[in-house]
């Protein structure tokens, strides 16, 4: 009898522990990090904006893994190890390739590099505060040539994530104003109260191209108020 | 040995006596019916259509209380589990509508009728052929609005078992053929219609015609908005964007069709000499001529919990919800005055001092009337009751207002006078107006109609007369034709307009009419879409008045001795639970495609920017 019941004991035993190994998956170890990149300098995008997409093939249904980019431009993702396909959303401040798919080898971490062509960048931007107003200076390349500009705005925000959609002033610079390639000057106008009391705040410079839907930001910058 | 022969000779007997009974095993199933019967019973197939018909899709109508919160005309003010609809952004996904089960139904409803209908006569299979394809028509409308050219499937698909899967991979059609398609069996279908012509809630001839209008307006405003984008959105097979050259041809078919609505025996409603309550009868009443094609509800048989989700606070019957769709700020501003100004209310004067009104609906006095069909404010009647808006008191304290509100609605100030009315607004609060408005339109005002029980049996016009009206005004100003005008001041007429209010039509003003005429009513979000200005309107910016729903407060001056004493003042405001302005992006224009379509069928191209 005692035999009997250790027989199914060991056996049933057997079972759920051969059970787990089928259950149970490992997590996936390996980080894949890096950046978009135009020239070799980091694309600022919005927060909670634009993204990538990684793919593998070999299984029998696909779905996307989307990566999303930090404001900064620098994304990561935990992985296996394995080829993988990178994709640029059309839906961001660069150009959308016919074949833009990028194959990523992952072994280990991996760091990786984006290329991306936005239509417009901005370049030697610098902030100054003269009295209550914020004068940005900067200038505006065109990358691609038959994109047209929208808006050059200059961002402030209370926190580090300003953009088009978070933010407490907002200022067009007149388009009949930039020239390309020469630097151009924003001027925020007097800071409203609520900014105006802070210690610092936080400016940002966007540029949209009438071809995309989202901004070229420049990286965000703190400005010490007091 | 005996026994055995006895045991033989019954089981013969047995076995002989069953035979002779087969009729009796072979007896008509009382639980399931058969093709043969439902194709040829006229019943039946009513019962099969009103199951098709409740099956037409609507993105934020038929009574969609969630739905009608995601736009910038209202936001969410019920229980806090569905916050999230005030703080949320349009997926890729928003919007997608994917539906070839229903497609499917309808062509197999479509051939079997052809193969099995033995037993009707030709007007009856040509009105239930010609229903059928009204359904299927109208699914396609749907489909195309929100994810653009979509694969044309008219027939049914079947696997042939052969390993060959390619004859089922339909690929997607181009965006306006789909249009073509719509345009094509509507006209063939509508002599067949005028059977129905009695019915509201059977597609009969002028439905037809309705759609027609509707579908041909879009295709229309799409050709010529799209193209005047600075990078129209389009594919390169054709499935998204119809070319700029299309476009006269569009707007013409659903002036056509319009014109032809109009001229039938339809008519505005007009039975109330009340402008305002006239405009909320026209919806809530069943009587008139104005609703052309409507899903209808019954006491007992099917209902719908509109008005339990939106009874203002103070009148409900039932427990645990009201108050849910909060109208917003800048909807209510939309409605401009009767003299022709724009609808900004006038709560501060140029100087930035509160503007102090006797009434607390004073600063509402002089609106289109529509608004009080539409939305509840300060100072109104619902169900004969006046309602108790009021967000506090504005006690004046050093030179400046200090605005407070009580900790619990229908309380009184110190000075023995209401503080907060029992109908808020309140910030931050749950089943209560957080905007300082509630909804009217569609809020059943019969009794008991809020309760859980009793429910309210309203009915949803899928199609009325002021919208074809209005979708004449837009096709004759886009082909430069003047008849135009007289359609919009007819429509501003019943709402309280003197007669010919308007000289002349702009886009901005056929854009504002619908919004006023048509909110709530599953418009908004296709049309800001086909104009390809939603982007514009819904920038997702955190300071835009039109992409964050704002709210309006009415506070009691507190200030003994000076003459506003007792009047009211009013202040602008960001409700707390609005938490993220809506944010419309390019890739919003056609919704994404599931990716088990994209897996399924190699031929689907993916819609731009997803």
């Amino acid at each position: 009898m005692k035999f009997k019941f250790l027989m199914i004991l060991a056996i049933s035993g057997s079972i759920l522990m051969s059970g787990c190994e089928y259950d149970n998956f490992e997590a996936p170890e390996v980080t894949l990090s890096g950046k978009v990149v135009y020239q070799g300098r980091a694309v600022p995008v919005r927060n909670n904006g634009p993204q990538l997409e990684l793919w593998q093939d070999g299984y029998p249904l696909k779905s996307p893994i989307t990566v999303y980019l930090n404001q900064d431009g620098s994304f990561a993702a935990k992985l296996f190890d394995g080829q993988y396909k990178l994709v640029r959303r059309a839906d961001a401040p660069w150009l959308q390739q016919a074949s833009d798919t990028i194959r990523v080898e992952v072994r280990g971490n991996t760091n990786l590099e984006v290329p991306v062509t936005p239509y417009f960048t901005i370049s030697g931007e610098s902030y100054q505060k003269s009295g209550d107003n914020i004068i940005a200076r900067l200038v505006v390349n065109k990358v691609v040539q038959s994109a047209n500009l929208e808006f050059v705005r200059l961002y402030l925000g209370k926190s580090i994530l300003t953009d088009q959609v978070q933010r407490e002033v907002r200022v067009d610079a007149p388009l009949n104003s930039v020239v390309l390639g020469q630097q151009l000057q924003i001027s925020s106008g007097a800071l409203p109260d609520n900014l105006k009391s802070l210690d610092y705040i936080y400016a940002r410079l966007g540029i949209k191209s009438t071809s995309a839907g989202e901004y070229y930001y420049t990286q965000v910058q703190k400005i010490a108020l007091k | 040995m005996k026994k055995i022969y006895i045991c033989i000779a019954l089981l013969a007997c047995l076995v002989a006596s069953g035979c002779k009974h087969d009729e009796w095993f072979d007896r008509e199933s009382k639980s399931t019916i058969t093709d043969e019967q439902l194709w040829n019973d006229p019943k039946l197939l009513t019962s099969l259509l009103a199951n098709y018909y409740n099956r037409l899709p609507t993105l934020h109508g038929v009574f969609n209380t969630g739905g009608m919160t995601e736009l910038d005309d209202a936001m969410w003010s019920g229980h806090r589990d569905q916050n999230w609809r005030n703080d949320y952004q349009f997926g890729d996904d928003y919007g997608r509508y994917w539906d070839y089960g229903l497609i499917r139904d309808v062509n197999l409803s479509l051939e079997n009728l052809e193969t099995q209908s033995v037993r009707l006569d030709a007007t009856q299979k040509n009105l239930f052929r010609a229903e059928l394809r009204f359904i299927r028509a109208f699914v396609y409308f749907e489909m195309v609005k929100r994810m653009g050219g979509v694969p044309l499937v008219t027939k049914q698909l079947i696997y042939d078992f052969s390993g060959d899967p390619t004859p089922l991979q339909v690929p997607r059609a181009k965006e306006y053929e789909v249009y073509d398609f719509i345009y094509r069996e509507l006209e063939e279908i509508k002599a067949d219609l005028t059977a129905n012509n009695s019915s509201k809630t059977r597609a009969n001839q002028y439905t037809a015609l309705a759609l027609e209008s509707r579908a041909m307006l879009y295709a229309g405003s799409i050709a010529k908005y799209n193209s005047l984008m600075p990078n129209p959105i389009s594919t390169p097979g054709g499935e998204v964007g119809i070319p700029a050259t299309m476009a006269a041809d569009y707007y013409n078919k659903s002036l056509t069709a319009s014109k032809a609505i109009i001229s039938g025996p339809y008519a505005l409603f007009n039975e109330n000499p009340d402008k305002g309550a006239n405009f909320y009868d026209m919806l809530n009443k069943k009587t008139g001529s104005e609703v052309i094609f409507a899903k209808d509800f019954a006491p007992g048989v099917k209902v719908h919990r509109f008005a339990y989700d939106n009874i203002i606070k103070s009148m409900t019957e039932d427990n645990e919800s009201s108050s849910t769709i909060s109208p917003s700020l800048s909807f209510v501003e939309s409605f401009s005055y009767l003299d022709g100004t724009k609808g900004t209310l006038r709560d501060k004067d140029a100087s930035g001092n509160y503007i102090a009104y006797t009434g607390i609906g004073d600063i509402f006095a002089g609106r289109d009337a529509r608004l009080y069909g539409t939305v509840i404010y300060p100072g109104t009647n619902f169900k004969n009751n006046p309602v108790r808006i009021q967000a506090g008191v504005a006690v004046w304290n050093n030179g400046s207002y200090q605005l407070t509100t009580s900790a619990e609605l229908g309380k009184n100030y110190t000075d023995g006078q209401l503080w907060t009315g029992f109908d808020g607004p309140k910030d931050d609060a749950m089943d209560v107006s957080n905007t300082g408005f509630y909804i009217r339109k569609f809020v059943s005002d019969a009794s008991a109609a809020s309760t859980r029980g009793t429910s309210a049996t309203n009915w949803w016009p899928w199609f009325r007369l002021g919208e074809v009206y209005l979708n004449a005004a837009e096709a004759a100003f886009e082909l430069g034709r003047a008849e135009g005008l007289g359609y919009v001041n007819s429509i501003r007429a019943r709402a309280g307009f003197p007669a010919n209010s308007l000289t002349a039509l702009t886009t901005d003003i056929i854009r504002n009419e619908r919004r006023v005429e048509l909110a709530f009513e599953d418009h908004r979000y296709f049309d800001l879409k086909r104009w390809r200005i939603a982007h514009i309107v819904w920038d997702g910016s955190e300071s835009d008045p039109n992409a964050v729903v704002r709210g309006l407060y009415g506070y009691r001056v507190v200030r003994p001795g000076h003459p506003d004493n007792g009047k009211y003042i009013y202040e602008r405001m960001r409700p707390s639970r609005f938490r993220r302005a809506r944010f419309f992006r390019l890739a919003n224009y056609y919704s994404s495609i599931a990716q088990d379509v994209l897996n399924n069928n190699p031929k689907i191209v993916r819609n731009p920017f997803n």
